[in-house]
């Protein structure tokens, strides 16, 4: 059971690096020395070299400290170029760069921790470029709704450093990673909701002692193991299927399980101070990255339906395999 | 940036080394989140292929009419050649006529019946919850007498439990054994009984002895034969109209102490620790599937549109994760676990997502369900209309699983 010694290490690392401290500071100055060093010295580069089940249970521990550094990137951009990228990297999750003689020019939105990275992978035409930040024209930073940088980077005629044919889809690899953190995301959610409704005392007992409330816990816990249940699945088979059905259940529950999660905190949870919001504001910009849950389950319902009845209940339990 | 072995980060640094290694494999799920991942070995996904032919070949599409899954009629006949194939009594005992399989072989078999429509009404009860009652705290004597008649899809049960003023708080039963000589003198009404007049034989919770301070105290278990002298079965028109509800009225019926099931005084128990075989299986989410298949069958088209799209994908997608839940729990079962708090969660949102899947149905089509419609599908959406509400409510209501969901949470 390799793979659960794995996560207590992540636990450790991200535990002890990503404190309620340390996340309110990287959200205000973009960027943690601290954290950073520690992973780098835990192999940051390595995430895509491991097998997907690690790199995701990696992730997932990530999204459960809501460790604040581009994680996710560093597995993508390994995926991508296909062996390993020294030193903090991001990637563009769409742009407009085009690769001409003369080198890489236009906008590369949305890149996160643009700013901070030492190089991104842009996916132009099929083909994975990797090309230095120093080189960019223009950044302008910009952040999502948990105040993670996403920058926009501008290129005019840049060199590449790289540029070989993409090593995997961006899309499906980018939701599946982006899943695996909101798994994550959504545990340490749970926790905090079930440790709040045990300790709160309204009426003279615990807010957990109210079956109004215990029916938002118990509707956080199946969102989660669905998502859970689903990476899973994807880490084993990371095909269209299993990717798709991962994302759509991770955006689906980011806006459900949060919802209910809120409702649970009362106003501690709109505060600051409390640590809801560095999972519940996450949920919610991930939710969208690299497809949400309807863009996610349009293409599963197309391709089950382009299958037929007959295939409908293999493909519940076979997956790409049989769909 | 290399791999140093000290520091704050060697665990990970080690543990990521090992996995490079190739020794990692598939789960990631949190211990914290209660359910190990699993997947069907190669044995299990034969099986699965095994029920699969037999059923294309024994019931094929457009020759019987299906049924929305554990309601589906009975047919003594169909459940005669399952347990000829050995698919009744799996996981009892060979000693006893069963087949010393798993939960999870049962789950596979059970998966494959109940999305294929097919008529396990007869055998049902027994098989998922009576037989194997009997055979954890049966005698020998009563193991052989009981389980080979159910394991060759002969005998059927029903279930005594629900009392007019005894549904969610079970403890409340009135139904009262009086000790005589040579057994119990049983009076009491149980009500909602499912196809009594159709069963054999229901297992009786009732009231052996007072309650003390624990109201979960002096409540037993009788095996009570539906023929007995003194029991009266009147129905209970379903709303539909349709027989399945019955009155069972117990008036001085005698039944020998052969009959008791299990310790006098450890009804309560007994019952609720079998509560997890029955409640995460895939007759919790699988009421409504055939409704989708059928609606994809014949009204295809629909499926050009976005809406379509989205409502199918996002269906697929939470069945995936059901399931995969779903037999999670049954692999636990395998392994000697009790897993209440996780079957109360996947009943609870498994039962809520077969009425959305009805939702979603009737919200894609327009038509109104009539009695006896042309097809199939339309003669099934009738059925669900009517039968919806009771998928959250039989073997458990919504919201007496959420509590008991919560507090296994909370005690976490």
């Amino acid at each position: 059971m390799t793979d659960w010694l794995l996560i207590d290490g992540a636990r450790r690392l991200f535990g002890e690096t990503c404190t309620y401290e340390v996340v309110q500071a990287a959200e205000a100055e973009g960027w943690s020395p601290s954290v950073w060093s520690a992973v780098a010295g835990a192999g940051y580069e390595s995430l895509a070299e491991m097998p997907l089940a690690d790199t995701l249970a990696v992730l997932t521990v990530a999204g459960e400290h809501a460790a604040p550094l581009p994680l996710a990137e560093a597995a993508l951009a390994g995926w991508l170029v296909e062996e390993p990228l020294t030193g903090p990297v991001s990637v563009a999750p769409a742009s407009d760069l085009r690769l001409e003689d003369d080198g890489v020019s236009g906008t590369a939105a949305r890149v996160p921790w643009g700013h901070a990275v030492d190089r991104i992978v842009a996916v132009i035409e099929g083909q994975a470029v990797v090309v230095g930040v120093a080189s960019a024209a223009r950044i302008e930073r910009h952040a999502n709704l948990a105040g993670d940088p996403r920058d926009t980077l501008v290129f005019d005629r840049a060199e590449p450093q790289d540029a070989r044919p993409a090593g995997c889809d961006l899309r499906e690899r980018g939701a599946l990673t982006r899943a695996a953190l909101m798994a994550g995301a959504l545990t340490a959610m749970t926790r905090l909701s079930v440790d709040y409704a045990s300790e709160r005392r309204q009426f003279g007992r615990p807010i957990a002692a109210f079956q109004a409330v215990q029916h938002h816990l118990v509707g956080i816990a199946q969102e989660t193991a669905l998502v859970h249940a689903a990476i899973d699945a994807a880490a084993r088979v990371p095909g269209p299927f299993e990717i798709a059905a991962a994302k759509a259940l991770a955006s689906r529950a980011a806006m459900a399980a949060t919802r209910a999660a809120h409702q649970v905190h009362g106003a501690m949870g709109m505060t600051q101070e409390y640590r809801l919001h560095h999972f519940s504001r996450r949920l919610w910009a991930w939710r969208n990255e690299y497809g949400d849950e309807q863009h996610w389950a349009v293409r599963l319902g197309r391709a089950v339906a382009a299958g037929g009845a007959d295939r409908l209940y293999p493909a519940l339990t076979g997956g790409s395999a049989v769909l | 940036m290399g791999w140093e072995d000290t520091g704050p980060c060697a665990p990970l640094r080690q543990q990521a080394a090992i996995g490079r290694g190739g020794l990692s494999s598939g789960g990631i799920t949190l211990a914290a989140l209660l359910f190990a991942p699993t997947d069907l070995t190669e044995t299990e996904l034969l099986l699965q292929g095994e029920v699969r032919a037999f059923l294309a070949n024994e019931l094929p599409r457009g020759t019987f009419a299906p049924g929305l899954g554990m309601a589906a009629p009975r047919d003594r006949a169909f459940s005669a050649k399952l347990a000829q194939r050995g698919w009744i009594g799996m996981a009892l005992p060979t000693h006893y006529g069963g087949h010393d399989r798993s939960a999870v072989d049962r789950f596979v078999v059970s998966e494959e019946l109940l999305r294929w429509g097919a008529p396990v009404g007869h055998h049902w009860v027994a098989d998922r919850q009576s037989g194997p009652m009997i055979n954890r705290f049966g005698t020998d004597e009563q193991k052989r007498r009981f389980l080979p008649a159910i394991c060759r899809g002969e005998l059927s049960f029903a279930i005594g439990m629900s009392e007019p003023d005894a549904g969610s708080d079970l403890a409340a039963v009135r139904t009262r054994a009086t000790r005589v000589d040579g057994g119990w003198v049983v009076n009491g009404t149980k009500v909602w009984t499912s196809a009594a007049h159709e069963s054999d034989w229901f297992v009786v919770l009732c009231r052996t002895g007072d309650a003390s301070e624990d109201r979960h105290a002096g409540l037993s278990q009788l095996i009570v034969d539906l023929r007995s002298n003194g029991l009266t079965i009147s129905p209970i028109p379903f709303l539909s109209g349709r027989r399945d509800f019955n009155e069972v009225a117990l008036e001085d019926v005698f039944v020998p102490d052969q009959l008791v099931l299990g310790e006098i005084g450890g009804g309560w128990g007994q019952n609720t620790s079998e509560l997890a075989h029955e409640r995460g299986g895939p007759e919790r989410w699988l009421s409504t599937y055939l409704l989708l298949e059928e609606l994809l069958r014949s009204r295809s088209q629909l499926f050009g549109a976005e809406r379509a799209e989205v409502m199918l994908g996002d269906a697929v997608a939470r069945w995936w994760a059901m399931r995969r839940l779903s037999l999670s729990v049954a692999r636990m079962i395998d392994s000697g676990e009790a897993p209440a708090v996780q079957s109360a969660l996947v009943k609870e949102m498994g039962t809520r997502f077969e009425q959305d899947v009805l939702g979603c149905v009737l919200e894609l089509i327009e038509l109104e369900p009539v009695r006896d419609g042309e097809s199939m599908f339309e003669r099934l959406l009738f059925e669900a209309v009517l039968s919806a509400p009771s998928f959250t409510i039989r073997g458990g209501t919504n919201e007496i699983l959420r509590s008991v969901a919560s507090k296994g949470l909370s005690a976490l």
